[in-house]
Formats: C-alpha cells, structure tokens, sequence
C-alpha cells in the first residue's frame, strides 16, 4: 500500500504540464505505481477539460472552418514524436529493476551508474532543465548522513524500502521534504532504488559529516 | 436533421468511433464545429497570440481525425481526451521555439496517442466485493440505460464486446455508459461513506 502520494496541487499541476521537468518525472512515475492517483488524476483532467472548454469566449479569429477542414482531410499521419522503444529494466550490480512507465519511456536519458559514498550509486537523468535528477541506489545497511536542505528535496521509492527517524518508505511511497526536515535516510536489511530530486546542495548537520558540506556537491549534486 | 449534441459525453464518443470506423467526414465535421472554438479560446488564452493558438486548434483536431480509434471511452469522456492532446501539443509548442536539445517530449510524458494502451483496460475492475454490495443499492439510481450495461458487465459478467452486440450499440457507448455509471457510483459510494 502506498502511504504517500503528491499533492492535489502537484496533480493539477501535472496534468497543466506546468511543473518542472523534474517535477513531472517524479509525479508522473508515482501515478505510474499508484492506481489511487490514476484514479485521481482522471478526475482533475475532467475538471481542467471543463474548465478550459467552458469558458466562453469569443474568438479573437474568426475559425475558417471549411478551410481548416479541407487541411485536415487531407493531412497525413504526423509520426509519434515519442522516443523509440521505452526500457523495460534497468540493471545494477547484477540486479534489475522493472521502471514505471514514465522513467521507460525515457530511458534514452538514463546515464551510466557512478559510484558514491560508501553503499550508494547514482545515475543522472538528462531532462535538459539544469535539474539534478537521479536514480540512487542504497545497497543494505546504507546510510545518507543526517542533512538538511536549502531547497526542496523529492523522492519516489521505485523498488524496495528505506527510512529515515519519521518513517518507512516502501514501493511507489512519494515524499518531499523542504529546507525545515532534518533527516538521515537508510536502508535495514533491504536495498532501495529512487528516484531523487533536489534544488540545492544538501547541508549536513552532525558530527564529522559536516566537514563534507564543502564537498556535497561532488555527490548529491 | 437532430440538433448538434456534440455536448453530450455519449453523443462526442459516438462520433469519434464513427470517424474511427468508417472515416465519417461528417461526424468530424460536427465534432470540429463543437470543438475547435473551445480549443480557440483556450490556446488564445494560453498563447495570448493569434497564429499560434490557431496552429493548435489545427493540429490538435488533426490528431482528432487520423488517431480516434485511440480514445478509449471507458477511460474518460470524448472531451477530455481532446483536452489532453492539445494539453500535450501546447506543451511541446512551449519548447520548440527555445531549441534545446533534451527537453522532455510530451508524447514520452502523457501517451494520450500511444498505440498500445490496453494494460490499463481493466483499471475499473473495482473491488469485487465492494462492487456487489453497494450494486444492488446505488444501480437502482441510475439511467435505466446505464444501469442494464452495468448489470450485464458485473452482475452477469459479459464483456464489452457482447453487451455491445446484446443491445445493438456500439462498443465506444458501451464502454462511455459504463464510464459515466461508475463515476456515479463512485459518487454515491463516496457520499454515503
Ligand atoms: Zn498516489
């Protein structure tokens, strides 16, 4: 059972098109896993559709109907600007993971896994925004540092469980943390594959951790 | 001649399974009449300019007309799929002019015109036997209409396909009917919770 969804506000934003590149990735590969948000996301569309449609309005061109009809007859069929065949599962460390249909469709901008710190790796998606947004992996028993962020932090459990000093975050669980959470992400005895993303370097704030603070970039963005 | 109902969610999706059938002109004609002045207003809104807004009308309706056999009316109504195309289609037209190279693509995003999108057909198979509880309450309420094709589908347990050929109606007022009964069950269920 999924425990945590997007907002109504990130759903209606979605279904605009009018949330970050970023953004959208995340939301869309939720709704992707979440049949309760399919559902919910059917019903804002409506709404939108309502709303666009119904307002009347009266155009400010005058439609040239049997003109634009003729061209449309006799148009032929536009290729599907979509990208070729969507990649069903992606592989790390010998393992695989099935992506949501969203993240498939573009797998054609999944880069190659890096290593990070101790049992964690990452691999950036191009989405062509200047966001940072990537899968991480943590292997069992890792851990992120206790950190805070300056922006905002999201995250999408694509396959298996972490948690933090809050929760528990299992298959499809979408979480967004801003500047005011102070967290440490792990993993017990599963490993986890998200999907991550954040809009400012994260800060850490225990320990001898801090003195990676000049360096957090290197690794989370 | 009836007078033009494209308002009406059964009357739209029965014109855009005509146009996909049978390439009717005429139902795209009187889909385009009802749709093409709302797709103006909303993409003059959005675009605040004339040309653009109406290349979308164009090219949003011309998505209409070669790709209706891909609405799938039990998913949701004829108006809002066209929604979703001309959504898709404002999304795109909002990044070609800035010529990045790795933008997002709206098709990759929201695959309104994928060619295969059944894995989802049987979204609505609700929970069973929550179904068959509140049926028998809430179907009495419904359009007698509506609620023999909910009664053939879940009580009886045919498919689609042979209420369709059992009534002698199409397949796309099937599955509206069957669309427009759940969301009103769903309604009922919700309010009396
Ligand atoms: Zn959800």
């Amino acid at each position: 059972m999924i425990k945590f969804h997007p907002s109504e506000q990130h759903l209606v934003q979605y279904a605009m098109g009018e949330l970050s590149p970023a953004m959208l990735m995340m939301v869309g590969s939720h709704v992707d896993m979440c049949p309760t948000c399919q559902m919910h996301l059917r019903d804002v569309e409506e709404q939108l559709c309502q709303k666009a449609f119904g307002q009347r309005q009266v155009p400010l061109a005058q439609l040239d109907e049997e003109a634009m009809l003729n061209a449309i007859f006799q148009s032929s069929v536009k290729p599907s600007a979509a990208s070729s065949a969507p990649l069903e599962t992606l592989s790390l460390e010998g393992k695989r993971f099935k992506l949501p249909a969203t993240l498939a469709r573009n797998g054609d901008r999944i880069g190659p896994w890096s290593k990070m710190l101790g049992k964690m790796w990452r691999a950036p998606i191009e989405i062509g925004s200047g966001e940072t947004l990537n899968f991480i992996y943590m292997d069992q028993g890792a851990q992120v540092p206790e950190h805070t962020h300056r922006g905002f932090e999201a995250t999408l459990v694509v396959n298996g469980v972490f948690n933090d000093e809050s929760d528990e975050y299992r298959d499809g669980d979408f979480v967004l943390l801003d500047g005011h959470h102070k967290h440490t992400p792990q993993t017990q005895h599963e490993d986890c594959l998200t999907l991550a993303t954040i809009d400012a370097p994260m800060h850490f704030t225990s320990g001898l951790s801090r003195l990676l603070n000049p360096f957090s970039s290197l690794f989370l963005k | 001649m009836p007078p033009v109902q494209a308002d009406n969610p059964e009357h739209a999706a029965e014109l855009l399974a005509r146009i996909a059938s049978e390439q009717s002109r005429a139902a795209f004609a009187e889909l385009f009449r009802h749709f093409a002045p709302r797709l103006q207003a909303y993409a003059t809104r959005q675009f605040g300019n004339e040309q653009t807004a109406m290349d979308l009308v164009q090219e949003t309706m011309a998505n209409v007309w070669h790709k209706a056999h891909l609405f799938k009316p039990d998913r949701g109504s004829a108006a809002t799929w066209i929604f979703t195309i001309a959504r898709n289609i404002r999304f795109d037209f909002l990044r070609k002019n800035k010529h990045r190279q790795h933008d997002l693509s709206a098709d990759d995003l929201w695959p309104v015109l994928a060619e295969e999108n059944e894995s989802l057909d049987d979204d609505y198979a609700l929970d069973n036997d929550l179904l068959m509880q509140q049926l028998a309450v809430y179907t009495e309420s419904l359009p007698k209409a509506q609620r023999i094709v909910i009664e053939l589908i879940y009580v009886e347990g045919k498919s689609q396909q042979e209420v369709a050929d059992a009534l002698e109606i199409p397949l796309g007022t099937v599955k509206s009917r069957t669309r427009l009964a759940l969301q009103k069950l769903k309604e009922l269920i919700q309010h009396h919770d």
